[in-house]
C-alpha cells in the first residue's frame, strides 16, 4: 500500500469531481474572480502614471495637473487595497471552508466504511487522505483558481496596454513569450519529477526516524546502532544528492528568467530608444514599456507553475474521490435506515431489545480481498446466553466468525440471524450498541481512564465504573495511578502495560452492559492470577449473555457450551469439551499436548 | 543539572553548520555579486535616456569615461543603440550566472546542513538511554526531527542568506540613489524604516497565531489518527456519531483559527500594498517636481524609479525574515532538547570480560523516575552459568524490569545493589559488549521495515541464507515462511505484510538465535504463540542452545517447569525460589498457580 505518486490524468484536472464541495461558496468564488480581474487591471495601470509623469510633468516642464494626478492615483490605490484585502481574506476563507468540508466528509465516510477497507489500507495511508489530500484540494479551489485569474488577466491587460501604446514595440516584446513558455515548461516538468523523488526519499527518512524511536528497545538489545546509523546515512546522502540535483534545474530556471526579462528590457531600450530618438514615442512611453517588459515574465511563470500544480493536484483529487466512492461492503438498506435511522441519527425509539440469539444459517463466506471460501454452508445455532469458544492455532482464522457476528463483514451466501431475524433487517448501530468487544491488541484512546471506560456508556457514573473495574479485578491499575480515574493513559494508552490495557478494555466492554460479548484472544498477556480472577468475573458476566471467546489456552474454555475448532481457516470440529475429547481429534491433540508435557516433565524431573 | 553539551543556540547551530559553512560563504559572495550586477542596468538605462537618446553631457568619470571615449562617445552610441542592448544582456548574463551559482552553493549548503542535522539527530537518538525513549512521545520527537529541521534549514539557507542579500542590495541601491538625488533618497529611506519595523511588528504578532494553529492542527490530526487506529473499538461500541461530532468540532475550531489568521494576513498584505504604493506616489510627484525644476534628469528619474522598485519587495520581506529569527530560535531550542540529552556512555575503565559466567543480582532495588513505589525491592539471587532459570510473576511484578536492568536498558543507581556477570559489575562492562552477549526476545518484538531475512540477520550481518533458515527452523518459523509467496524476501512492516503476534515473536527468536549469545532471555516471548507451537519451539530450543544461560520469563507454568531454577516474583520481590519440585513441595504461590493452570486438565483426565 505504498504512497507512490502515480501519474493521474482526469478530465479538466479533476475539478468537476470536487464541484459539489465548491457549490456552497460559488457566489463568493465568482465575486472573487471579478475582483481578481479588477486588481490585475489596476496593477497594469500603474506604469501609466510613470509615463504621465515623465511625458507630461518632466517633458513639458509643468506641474499643473498634479492634484488630479495625485487624486486619481489615490482613488485607484484605495480601490486596489480594499479589493486586495477582500480577495485575500475571502479566498483564504474559501480555502479553509472547503478544506473543512472535505475533511468532515471524508471522516464521516470513513466511519461508515466496512472493515475490509481498513484491512486493505494502512492507517497512515487513510490518515493522509483525511488530513493532507483535503488541504491540497482546498488550496486548489481557492488560491490556484485565483492565481489563474490574477496572472491570466494581468498578462492580458499588459499585452493590451502595450499594443495600445505602441504596436511595433509590443510585437518585439511578444516574440519572447513562446521562448519563455518553452523554457519554463521544460524545466518545470523536470523539477516536478525530481520533487516527486525527493518526497519519496523524505518519507523514507521519516520512516527511519520512526523506526529509530519506536524500535529503540529492540535496537539497543540487538546492538544494531551502527547498522541503523549507516543505513540512515545512505538515505540522507541520497536525499542530499537528489535535492542538489533538483536545485540545479530550478537555479537554471531562475537564471533563465533573469536573462529573458533582461532580453525584453534590452529589446525595448534598443528599439524603443530608436523610436524615441526619431521622436515617434516619448520617454514616458519608453519607461512604461520597460516596466511592462520586465513584469511580463512573472505572470507567465506563475501561470505555468499553476498549471503544473493543477496537474499535480489531480493525484490528490483522485485519491480523495476514490475514498469517497468506496462503498462499504456492509451497508444498511434504505428500508432499514428508514426505520432504525442511520449511523449518525439513530431512531432509538424503534430499536427492539436484543435478546442475543445468534443463528448461522447456511453461511458461506469469503473475505472481500481473498479468493478462497473460509466458511462453507455453515450452520450454528447459538441461543441467548450460550457461551461459544473458538480455538485453533495462531493465524488459523479464528476471528472470522466473530467478524461475522459483529457484522463487520457479511456472509457471501446464507444468513446470520439475530433473535431470529436476518441481521441485515436491523441497523449496524443497533447491533453494535449491544455488543461488547475486547480485542487481542487492546486499544485505548488518549485521555483519562474515565473517558476510556465511559466510551461504551457515556453517562456511566464513577460508581458504575468502579464496579466494572472490580468485576475484572482491575482496581489495582487505578490505585497505582496518581490521579485515579482522572489519570491520563497516554497516547494509545502507552502509559499502561499490555495486561493493564487489556483489563481496562475489558472493564470498558462490561460497562456497556452488552447482550453479546466478544473476547478476542483477550487473555493472552494477563498473568495467571489476574486471569483466574477475570475468568471468575466472566462466568458471572456472561450469565444471561451470548458470548464468543477466542482463546489460546484451552483450559480457559472447557466450560463453554460449544467449542469450535478452527484449522487453516475452516471449522473442523465442534462440540462440548467432553465430546471433543472423546472424539480424539485435533482438539484432543491440542488439549493433551499441555497435559502430556506436564506428565513427561514431572516423571523426568 | 549536568553541563549541557550545547549551552547556547549559537553553539548548536555552529555544530550543525560544520560541513556546510563554506558553501553558505560562497553563496553569500555570489549573492552580493548578483545585487551588484542587477544594479548596473538602471544606471545604463539612465545614461542611455539622458545622454544617448537625450543630449546631456554624460556624467561619468575615470575608467568608464575612457572606455566611452574609446568606443566613439555618445555620438557613436546614438547610431548603435544595439550596443547598449548588448551591454545590458552582458550584465544580465553575469547576473544570471552569479544567481545560478548562488542558488547552487546555497542548495549545497542547505542540503549538507540538513543531512548533518538529520544524521546527528538520528545517531544521537539511537544512543540515548532507553529511559529517555520511554519518557518522550514518538510523535513529538519525529516532529522535531522533521519539521523543526526543515524550519532551521529554511531559515539558514533561504532567510538568512536572503537577509544578507537584501541588506547588501538595500545598501547598494541606497548608495546609488543618494548619488542621484539626496532629498528623494531620504524619502525612500524613510519608507524602508517604516516598512521594516511595521512588518517586523506584524510578523512577530502572527507568529503566535501560527503556533496556535499548528497545535490545533496537531490535535485534529491525532483525533483522526486515533479514530483510524481504534476503528474496531469505535465500531464495536457504536460510537461513530460521537467520533464524528468530536472531529467536526475540532475541525470547525481549527478552521476558525485559520480564517482569523488569514484575515490578519490579508490586512497586513493590503496595508503593505498601501504603504508601498503611497511611497511610489510620493517619489513620482517629488521626482517630477525635481525634474521640472531641472535638478533631476529624466534618465536619472527613471533609474531612481527602478532602484526604488527594486527595494519594495526586499524591504517587505526583511520584516518577515527578522521575525522568523524567533521562530527558528524556537526550533533550535527544540533540537537542543534532543541533542543535549545525554547519550549512554561507558565508564572510562569499562572492560570486555568473558560473558559466560554466573549472573548475580545482589540486593538490587530500583524505582522509576516518576513512580512512588519501588519497582524492585532487594532482589538477591544467582543464575549459574549454563543453567536455565524461569521467572514467574504477575503483571507489574517487576520481572521485565529486572531483565532491562541486566541488559542496562535502565541503569542501576550507585547505592541500589549491583548486578554482576562472571564477578564483574555490569556497570564496568562496555554496554555494547554486554548487550551483544545477552540476547533478549521481547514480548512485543519490533520488526524493521525490511525483508524477513534482513530482519532475522539484522544483528548478525555476516550470516548467510542457510544460517537464517536454521535459526528460523529452530524458532518454528521456517514452515510459516514457506507459505509466503516471496519466502524470506517477504517485506515486513508498514509497506509489506503484517505478521501476527506469534509470527513476530518467532521472528524475534530467530533473530536472537542467529547471534548465538551466551545469555538468552525470553521475556514472555511465547505468549502470542499457541500451546502446540510453544511446546515445539521449547523442544527445539532445548536441543540447540546447549551451554547457554537461559532466562525464561512467563506466566505459563509449562514454559517454566523444566527450568533448573524458578523464581517467583510479586510486587518487585522474590517470594519463592527453587526448582519445580521444591516449589510444588512448598505448597505456595507457585503451587497455587500451577494447580489453577492444570486443575481442569487433571480433572478431565480423571474422567477419561
Amino acid at each position: 500500500m505504498s504512497e507512490k505518486s502515480k501519474k493521474v490524468s482526469l478530465p479538466w484536472f479533476g475539478i468537476p469531481k470536487i464541484m459539489p464541495y465548491l457549490k456552497p461558496y460559488r457566489r463568493t468564488i465568482i465575486a472573487m474572480m471579478i475582483m481578481g480581474c479588477l486588481t490585475s487591471l489596476i496593477d497594469s495601470v500603474y506604469p501609466l502614471f510613470n509615463r504621465y509623469a515623465l511625458d507630461h510633468f518632466v517633458a513639458e516642464g509643468t506641474m499643473d495637473t498634479l492634484p488630479l494626478f495625485v487624486i486619481s492615483y489615490l482613488v485607484i490605490l484605495a480601490a486596489q487595497v480594499v479589493m486586495n484585502y477582500i480577495s485575500i481574506s475571502q479566498c483564504g476563507a474559501i480555502e479553509m471552508y472547503v478544506d473543512r468540508d472535505l475533511r468532515n466528509a471524508s471522516f464521516s465516510h470513513l466511519q461508515e466504511l466496512s472493515f475490509s477497507y481498513f484491512n486493505q489500507n494502512n492507517v497512515g495511508y487513510i490518515h493522509a487522505r483525511v488530513m493532507s489530500d483535503t488541504g491540497k484540494i482546498g488550496e486548489l479551489a481557492a488560491w490556484r483558481m485565483m492565481d489563474i485569474v490574477w496572472n491570466g488577466t494581468y498578462l492580458i491587460f499588459v499585452l493590451v496596454m502595450m499594443f495600445l501604446v505602441n504596436v511595433r514595440l509590443a510585437l518585439y516584446v511578444i516574440m519572447l513569450v513562446p521562448a519563455a513558455c518553452l523554457i519554463i515548461g521544460f524545466l518545470q516538468k523536470k523539477m516536478i519529477e525530481l520533487n516527486r523523488r525527493i518526497r519519496e526519499i523524505n518519507s523514507r527518512i521519516t520512516g527511519n526516524f520512526n523506526e529509530g524511536i519506536t524500535g529503540a528497545r529492540s535496537i539497543k538489545t540487538l546492538v544494531i546502532e551502527e547498522t541503523m546509523d549507516s543505513d540512515f546515512r545512505k538515505e540522507t546522502e541520497k536525499m542530499r544528492k537528489t535535492s542538489v540535483h533538483a536545485v540545479r534545474y530550478s537555479a537554471f530556471f531562475s537564471a533563465s528568467i533573469t536573462m529573458l526579462s533582461s532580453a525584453a528590457l534590452a529589446i525595448v531600450l534598443w528599439q524603443g530608444g530608436i523610436l524615441t530618438m526619431q521622436q515617434v514615442t516619448q520617454i514616458g512611453t519608453l519607461s512604461v514599456f520597460m516596466s511592462y517588459a520586465m513584469n511580463m515574465l512573472e505572470p507567465i511563470q506563475m501561470l505555468i507553475e499553476t498549471i503544473a500544480a493543477l496537474i499535480g493536484i489531480q493525484v490528490n483529487i483522485e485519491r480523495f474521490t476514490r475514498l469517497m466512492e468506496t462503498e462499504s461492503d456492509v451497508m444498511d438498506s434504505p428500508e432499514v435506515i428508514e426505520k432504525y435511522g442511520d449511523m449518525f441519527s439513530p431512531k432509538k425509539e424503534n430499536w427492539e431489545e436484543l435478546k442475543g440469539d445468534v443463528t448461522f444459517k447456511d453461511v458461506s463466506f469469503r473475505y472481500p480481498d481473498g479468493n478462497e471460501m473460509v466458511l462453507e454452508h455453515f450452520d450454528l445455532d447459538v441461543p441467548h446466553g450460550t457461551n461459544v469458544a473458538i480455538v485453533g492455532e495462531t493465524g488459523a482464522g479464528k476471528s472470522t466468525l466473530v467478524n461475522l457476528v459483529c457484522r463487520f463483514f457479511e456472509p457471501t451466501e446464507g444468513q446470520i440471524l439475530i433473535d431470529g431475524r436476518d441481521a441485515r433487517e436491523r441497523s449496524q448501530l443497533w447491533l453494535h450498541s449491544n455488543i461488547g468487544y475486547v480485542l487481542q491488541t487492546p486499544h485505548l484512546f488518549s485521555g483519562t481512564v474515565r473517558d476510556n471506560l465511559r466510551y461504551g456508556k457515556p453517562d456511566a457514573t464513577d460508581e458504575e465504573i468502579m464496579e466494572a473495574l472490580r468485576l475484572v479485578s482491575a482496581e489495582f491499575v487505578i490505585q497505582k495511578m496518581d490521579k485515579g480515574l482522572d489519570s491520563d493513559v497516554g497516547e494509545g494508552g502507552d502509559m499502561l502495560s499490555t495486561g493493564e490495557k487489556q483489563l481496562l478494555s475489558f472493564a470498558r466492554a462490561i460497562l456497556a452492559d452488552p447482550r453479546i460479548l466478544v473476547l478476542d484472544e483477550a487473555t493472552a498477556s494477563i498473568d495467571t492470577l489476574t486471569e483466574k480472577a477475570i475468568q471468575d468475573a466472566i462466568s458471572t458476566v456472561i450469565k444471561g449473555r451470548t458470548s464468543f471467546v477466542i482463546a489460546h489456552r484451552l483450559s480457559t474454555i472447557v466450560d463453554s457450551d460449544v467449542i469450535l475448532v478452527v484449522k487453516d481457516g475452516k471449522i473442523i470440529e465442534r462440540g462440548r469439551h467432553r465430546e471433543l475429547m472423546k472424539k480424539k481429534g485435533y482438539y484432543y491433540d491440542l488439549y493433551t499436548r499441555q497435559y502430556e508435557e506436564m506428565i513427561v516433565n514431572t516423571v523426568t524431573a | 543539572m549536568e553541563e549541557r553539551k550545547y549551552p547556547t543556540r549559537l553553539k548548536m547551530v555552529g555544530h550543525f553548520l560544520r560541513g556546510s559553512k563554506r558553501w553558505f560563504f560562497l553563496a553569500v559572495i555570489f549573492a552580493c555579486l548578483v545585487s551588484l550586477f542587477e544594479l548596473i542596468s538602471p544606471k545604463l538605462i539612465a545614461f542611455t535616456v539622458d545622454s544617448v537618446i537625450g543630449d546631456q553631457v554624460p556624467d561619468v568619470t575615470g575608467m568608464v569615461k575612457t572606455l566611452l571615449e574609446a568606443a566613439g562617445g555618445t555620438a557613436y552610441l546614438k547610431g548603435h543603440l544595439g550596443m547598449i542592448a548588448l551591454l545590458i544582456m552582458a550584465a544580465a548574463f553575469a547576473s544570471a550566472l552569479c544567481r545560478y551559482l548562488f542558488r547552487l552553493f546555497n542548495a549545497k549548503g542547505a542540503e549538507t546542513l540538513v543531512k548533518t542535522m538529520r544524521d546527528d539527530l538520528f545517531s544521537h537518538i539511537l544512543r540515548l538511554p532507553f529511559q529517555w525513549h520511554s519518557e518522550n512521545h514518538t510523535g513529538d520527537i519525529i516532529q522535531r526531527c522533521t519539521s523543526d529541521v526543515e524550519q532551521i534549514k529554511m531559515f539558514l539557507s533561504e532567510q538568512l542568506t536572503s537577509l544578507i542579500r537584501i541588506l547588501i542590495l538595500i545598501t547598494l541601491a541606497v548608495w546609488y540613489m543618494f548619488g542621484i538625488h539626496k532629498t528623494l533618497s531620504l524619502t525612500a529611506v524613510a519608507y524602508i524604516v517604516i516598512v521594516v519595523s511595521y512588518s517586523y511588528y506584524f510578523h512577530h504578532k502572527i507568529g503566535d497565531a501560527f503556533e496556535k494553529v499548528d497545535i490545533e492542527e496537531g490535535r485534529l490530526s491525532s483525533i483522526a489518527q486515533e479514530n483510524l487506529t481504534g476503528v474496531r473499538v469505535v465500531r464495536a461500541f457504536g460510537r461513530e456519531t460521537y467520533e464524528k461530532e468530536w472531529f467536526e468540532k475540532q475541525n470547525a475550531h481549527y478552521t476558525g483559527l485559520w480564517v482569523h489568521l488569514l484575515n490578519i494576513l490579508a490586512a497586513f498584505w493590503s496595508s503593505g500594498d498601501l504603504i508601498s504604493n503611497l511611497q511610489i506616489l510620493v517619489i513620482l510627484a517629488m521626482g517630477s517636481a525635481l525634474c521640472v525644476r531641472g535638478s533631476l534628469s529624466a534618465g536619472n528619474f527613471i533609474a531612481f524609479i527602478s532602484y526604488n522598485s527594486m527595494l519594495i519587495w526586499p524591504t517587505r520581506a526583511l520584516g518577515r525574515v527578522i521575525s522568523n529569527l524567533s521562530k527558528a530560535g524556537i526550533s533550535i531550542d527544540r533540537l537542543m532538547y534532543i541533542m543535549n540529552a545525554e547519550e549512554e556512555k561507558d565508564d572510562d575503565n569499562a572492560a570486555e570480560p568473558p560473558m559466560n559466567g554466573d549472573i548475580c543480582f545482589e540486593h538490587v532495588s530500583f524505582r522509576f523516575a516518576n513512580a512512588n513505589a519501588e519497582a524492585l525491592n532487594d532482589i538477591d539471587f544467582t543464575i549459574k552459568a549454563g543453567t536455565t532459570v524461569g521467572i514467574l510473576g504477575g503483571t507489574g511484578s517487576g520481572k521485565s524490569t529486572l531483565m532491562y536492568l541486566l541488559d542496562r536498558l535502565y541503569d542501576l543507581p550507585e547505592d541500589s545493589g549491583r548486578i554482576t556477570v562472571g564477578g564483574t559489575d555490569i556497570r564496568m562492562i562496555r554496554r555494547n559488549w554486554l548487550r551483544s552477549h545477552i540476547g533478549m526476545v521481547l514480548q512485543e518484538p519490533y520488526l524493521f521495515s525490511r525483508t524477513l531475512e534482513e530482519n532475522i540477520r539484522i544483528a548478525s550481518q555476516k550470516s548467510d541464507r542457510n544460517e537464517v533458515r536454521r535459526a528460523a527452523r529452530i524458532a518454528a518459523l521456517d514452515e510459516t515462511v514457506g507459505h509466503f509467496a516471496e519466502g524470506y524476501d517477504t517485506y515486513v512492516g508498514e509497506r509489506g505484510v503484517t505478521l501476527s503476534g506469534g509470527q513476530k515473536q518467532r521472528t524475534a527468536i530467530a533473530q536472537m538465535l542467529i547471534r548465538k549469545p551466551p545469555v538468552m532471555i525470553f521475556d514472555d516471548s511465547l505468549s502470542a504463540v499457541d500451546a502446540e507451537t510453544d511446546a515445539r519451539i521449547r523442544r527445539s530450543l532445548q536441543e540447540n542452545t546447549a551451554g547457554s544461560t537461559i532466562i525464561l520469563i512467563s506466566h505459563r507454568i509449562t514454559t517454566l517447569m523444566n527450568a533448573d531454577d524458578i523464581i517467583v516474583m510479586d510486587q518487585g520481590r522474590v517470594i519463592e525460589h527453587g526448582s519445580h519440585d521444591e516449589l510444588m513441595e512448598k505448597n505456595g504461590i507457585y503451587r497455587k498457580i500451577h494447580d489453577l493452570q492444570y486443575s481442569q486438565s487433571e480433572q478431565e483426565e480423571d474422567h477419561e
